[in-house]
């Protein structure tokens, strides 16, 4: 019991009513103090866990938290006033008790940690972004190995490629896994390749740069969209996403840059037969590597009536397939000589 | 003939007009290419032909409304830059 206390902290003034507030050099200080006196549970560990929740309902609800513990110290003082004079000092002084502040910072955070969480599934629902980097994860050996396997199929042999169902595969460990690195890059030099050559036939001027990419990925983005329509129509389940489908398409433009290049140091007979072996070679690879991806439905392991696994790999619609297995190595000759028939 | 984007998008928009004109009761029905009446049995895949009349008819029913404002937004550019 600390009326006494409470009487000289508060002196009351000519007019009868209390002072609210002394004013102090340090309101800091006189904060703590305040606090300290009326709650004299807050050194107190198993109080603590109690005052906190409190804390939380006094910043909302400030009149019904407070009155329960100041009732019983007011009873000599006018009720109004020094329920009114705590919950301003109590509710400006909470935030600086290091219980609340700690308690406040975790709960931030995690509101921020969810936010984030639930905006990432959102975008992951249109582009698969947790998926790219896999396409990414190269190294030099698996480029130069698969330039060469690009430009003379004929040599390779093993084709199958080894990986598990649910993770996409690094290329960097299997050499006949789709990658995007090498599109990228192939498509940057075809545009400056392309820049290159219109500035030795002094045709060039900045603008035709960006012609020449936008013109490039619309056609990429055409035949990709032709692709996929086929696949949905022709009712062909494979394990190809749309990334791999990019993929693919893109990797004419390596045949593209080594046409031009050819094209352009020994002519135009040399460009044609230049023309004719990298539209073969391409054709090759791309049926070599699609093959087994097209050809065969996904293993599919659902257990059948008698509860036991069943692998699923017969081929069905065989004949689809194959047509659309040739629409798309055919596709590639007729994109190379239309991307390159300029400097011919 | 270079792919701009203004082409790509005219060239999207001209492809989704021309489907979404076929008219489900007074034409598609004539010719028999109704897609309300096709119901493959469990288990058995899809034909071809019920595959792209699932495909109109979703074109259709999803991007009437924004076909509207697409078609609005051409013609005003047409208008303004011929």
């Amino acid at each position: 019991m600390n009326f006494n206390d409470q009487y000289n902290r508060y002196p009351r003034g000519s007019s009868g009513r209390k002072l609210i507030k002394r004013p102090l050099e340090t309101p800091g200080l006189q904060s703590n103090s305040n606090i300290l006196q009326t709650h004299p549970n807050i050194g107190n560990p198993q109080y603590s866990q109690m005052y906190s929740e409190n804390s939380f309902q006094n910043i909302n609800k400030p009149y019904a938290s407070n009155f329960t513990p100041n009732m019983k110290q007011n009873e000599y003082q006018p009720v109004s006033q020094q329920i009114t004079g705590f919950n301003v000092s109590n509710q400006a002084h909470i935030l600086t008790d290091p219980l609340v502040t700690n308690m406040a910072i975790q709960y931030g955070q995690a509101l921020v940690g969810s936010g984030k969480q639930i905006v990432d599934k959102e975008i992951e629902k249109y582009v698969p972004l947790s998926r790219l980097k896999y396409y990414f994860a190269v190294d030099t050996s698996y480029v130069s190995r698969k330039l060469s396997v690009i430009l003379f199929p004929f040599i390779h042999s093993d084709w199958s490629i080894k990986y598990d169902q649910n993770e996409p595969i690094q290329p960097k460990f299997e050499i006949n896994a789709p990658d995007l690195y090498i599109p990228t890059m192939a498509f940057l030099t075809y545009v400056l390749l392309a820049g290159l050559i219109l500035g030795m036939k002094n045709l060039f001027s900045p603008e035709k740069l960006s012609i020449e990419a936008t013109n490039a990925l619309g056609w990429t983005a055409i035949e990709v969209i032709i692709q996929l329509l086929m696949l949905y129509i022709a009712n062909i389940n494979t394990n190809l996403k749309t990334l791999d489908l990019i993929a693919y398409s893109s990797y004419k433009y390596v045949g593209i840059i080594i046409v031009m290049l050819v094209g352009l140091l020994m002519g135009h007979l040399g460009y044609i037969i230049c023309l004719i072996y990298i539209s073969v070679s391409l054709a090759f690879f791309l049926m070599r590597t699609l093959k087994l991806q097209i050809l065969t439905e996904p293993v599919t392991t659902q257990p059948d009536v008698y509860g036991m696994p069943q692998q699923v790999s017969h081929q069905i619609g065989l004949k689809r397939r194959q047509y659309f297995l040739l629409f798309m190595a055919c596709t590639q000759p007729i994109l190379i000589w239309w991307f390159t028939w300029r400097i011919v | 003939m270079a792919i701009t984007l203004w082409n790509l998008f005219e060239t999207s928009i001209l492809c989704l007009n021309a489907i979404c004109i076929l008219h489900e009761e007074r034409f598609l029905a004539k010719i028999g290419w109704s897609a309300t009446n096709v119901n493959p049995g469990f288990g058995e895949y899809p034909s071809v032909k019920s595959n792209i009349l699932n495909l109109i008819r979703s074109i259709r029913t999803v991007m009437r409304i924004p076909l509207i404002f697409l078609n609005s937004i051409t013609i005003i550019k047409k208008l303004l830059l011929g």
